[in-house]
């Protein structure tokens, strides 16, 4: 089986001073499938989102994404090409509505610009119209429809986590980054946030997800990475994983400290 | 409000905002008419003459808020805009009698805009205090050349007596032979600018563009994510913000009719950033309200003898401390009205309104408890 690849990422190291954030790390992504990055705190696991995003440069190593390199990109070109993240600290933009933050994730697949809007020209019009009925689309996904004229940092914190999924979404991305969606939520939320996942795979989004919350990690994904003082210890199925006598180390070893 | 799609759709159109500017409009354009009923004798000042300075200083004020207010970008330099405006068309239109003015105040806008973007592209990559300190740097970079340039600005003395020309002051603005010669109509050509500028800055603000410089000023690293390309929106709401600051100077210049650096000096970009903060950053009328107030402040303390006899002579010599005094508002607003007058009138506003509305809930309450 020709296995398709959606992202690639080979060999990426970053080094902060002396310190590795990321040793060598390699794998790869396929279309439609949910893969986890698992490891305890400090493994590399946000760095590499940010590597990924164009947030941070790699030290060595590419990143390709449908087959073209990303590094050295900015994150907005990036975040057009198909790949949106969310943050593991709520990033909500403040004093904006609920709505306007969604409306903010179409920014990449609009472009109308100072001139066109600032004199209401008819296709800029027709644009806000259009992002109008996108972004309350992501948030009905998401069952935010009803709040979308509050501010959304008045949000409660499981809603604003879904806000911040809603406005990812409303990019029409073909990979979702999730730093820790779950962080902060209840059991109750949890499930909701694994039900609404699995939506997305139905319908064709890629998922990478950095979770701390194994019940949700053994429940949606495909296929798990683990991370260690950044390297890639372990990889497989979740069930594999587990069991691997490595990964029990990572974790508990740092239970014992 | 209650349903999100319909109040939603009326946002998109921004039907609250183009009202609000109508009422503006119509608002402002009467001042002259009441103005002349009252004696002058009563206020001791020319209201017409005070309001077209105020008319002039909304033009960079507009573009300032836009940069500070909703992209979160500081400048403590926009009197060199202001100023490059101001001489481009001063200096070409009495230098090259036959030269249109109403092309000197173009190319006042576009050189003012030009010089934006070669300063904005280096210049925003830094920020806080940083930019703050890059742009306060600009500005005295600005009024030195302003100074020190003799051949062209004419130095200390200024357009046009610094400079060896014919004419004795700078021309009065014409368009299509329109001389816009008095007080009066420089007023309503002023004015007419700034309800222009309201409503391409409501457009902006209330569109896509609006949104991505919102975004960047709550979270730069978010924005990026989102898609928004930060650095781009940075540099044109810079040039956009330059260039409202080039017409307001050079409209400033054809009205004074000459012009010297004491005009563009360090205290006016603070002035500039008191008016914005004390109107309100980030709220659409705050620039406005801050420049009305500033404005007719140092008209005000003037009066003031008049008014209440028996005053000092040193206080109603606003020049002496109004550095100090702007000073003291920033710290003031900062401090305990951060979102500035202007929020500030809205929200009493909805107070009394709600308030209103609740009077007469209790009063049809008890009407039909008498029944």
């Amino acid at each position: 089986m020709a296995e398709e690849r959606l992202l690639e990422i080979d060999n990426v190291t970053k080094l902060f001073g002396g310190l590795a954030a990321l040793k060598e790390v390699s794998f790869t992504v396929s279309p439609g499938e949910i893969k986890a990055i698992i490891g305890p705190n400090g493994a590399g696991k946000t760095t590499l989102f940010d590597v990924l995003t164009g947030i941070l440069r790699p030290t060595s190593g590419t990143v390709l994404l449908k087959g073209q390199g990303t590094v050295g990109l900015r994150p907005d070109q990036i975040t057009a090409m198909g790949m949106i993240r969310t943050f593991q600290t709520i990033k909500l933009f403040e004093g904006m509505t609920v709505l306007e933050n969604a409306m903010v994730g179409c920014h990449s697949r609009t472009g109308s610009g100072f001139l066109a809007t600032g004199l209401r020209l008819p296709a800029s019009r027709r644009e806000e119209a259009r992002i109008h009925e996108e972004a309350m689309g992501v948030l009905k996904d998401v069952g935010l429809e009803r709040r979308a004229l509050e501010v959304g940092t008045n949000l409660p914190y499981g809603q604003q986590r879904m806000l911040e999924l809603a406005r990812a979404l409303a990019s029409r991305p073909e990979i979702l980054l999730l730093d820790e969606p779950a962080a902060g939520l209840n059991q109750y939320e949890t499930g909701e946030l694994s039900a609404l996942l699995s939506r997305f795979r139905e319908r064709g989004i890629t998922i990478l997800i950095v979770e701390h919350d194994m019940g949700l990690v053994m429940d949606i994904s495909d296929e798990v990475v683990v991370l260690d003082y950044g390297e890639v210890i372990a990889r497989g199925a979740p069930e594999v994983v587990q069991n691997d006598p490595k990964v029990i180390e990572a974790y508990l070893g740092i239970e014992a400290d | 409000m209650s349903d999100p799609m319909k109040a939603g759709k009326t946002a998109l159109g921004g039907g609250k905002e183009y009202r609000t500017l109508l009422i503006f409009a119509v608002a402002v354009f009467i001042v002259p008419a009441w103005a002349t009923f009252i004696p002058g004798d009563v206020l001791h000042m020319d209201i017409v003459n005070i309001m077209v300075f105020a008319g002039i200083y909304s033009c960079v004020v507009i573009g300032l808020n836009l940069l500070v207010g909703y992209a979160g970008q500081i400048s403590l330099g926009h009197a060199a805009f202001f100023g490059v405006g101001a001489y481009t068309t001063a200096i070409l239109c009495t230098r090259f009698s036959w030269f249109p003015t109403w092309l000197g105040v173009l190319a006042g806008v576009l050189l003012a805009g030009a010089i934006g973007w070669l300063v904005g592209v280096p210049v925003l990559r830094l920020k806080g205090h940083y930019l703050a300190m890059a742009t306060l740097g600009l500005g005295e970079i600005a009024f030195i050349l302003f100074t020190q340039l003799k051949w062209l600005t004419g130095g200390t003395i200024g357009v046009p007596q610094g400079l060896n020309v014919s004419v004795a002051e700078i021309p009065s603005l014409s368009v299509f032979g329109f001389r816009f010669d008095t007080d009066i109509k420089f007023f309503f050509l002023a004015w007419g600018i700034v309800v222009l500028l309201m409503l391409l800055n409501i457009n902006i603000i209330k569109s896509r563009v609006g949104r991505g410089l919102r975004a960047l000023h709550s979270s730069e690293v978010a924005a990026d994510a989102m898609g928004v390309d930060t650095a781009r929106y940075k540099t044109r709401v810079f040039v956009l913000s330059a260039m409202f600051a080039g017409l307001g100077g050079a409209l400033f210049a054809h009205f004074q009719r000459y012009i010297n650096p004491e005009s563009f000096v360090f205290s006016v970009s603070i002035l500039f950033i008191t008016m914005v903060v004390v109107g309100g950053m980030g709220n659409l009328w705050g620039g406005i309200v801050g420049v009305i107030v500033l404005t007719f402040l140092p008209s005000v303390i003037q009066a003031l003898p008049q008014w209440i006899p028996g005053i000092p002579e040193s206080l109603t010599n606003f020049s002496n401390y109004s550095l100090v005094l702007y000073g003291i508002l920033l710290i003031l607003f900062m401090m305990f009205m951060p979102q500035g007058i202007a929020a500030g009138l809205s929200r009493g506003l909805a107070f009394t309104q709600k308030r209103g509305r609740r009077l007469r809930d209790r009063f049809e309450a008890r009407k039909y408890e008498g029944h």
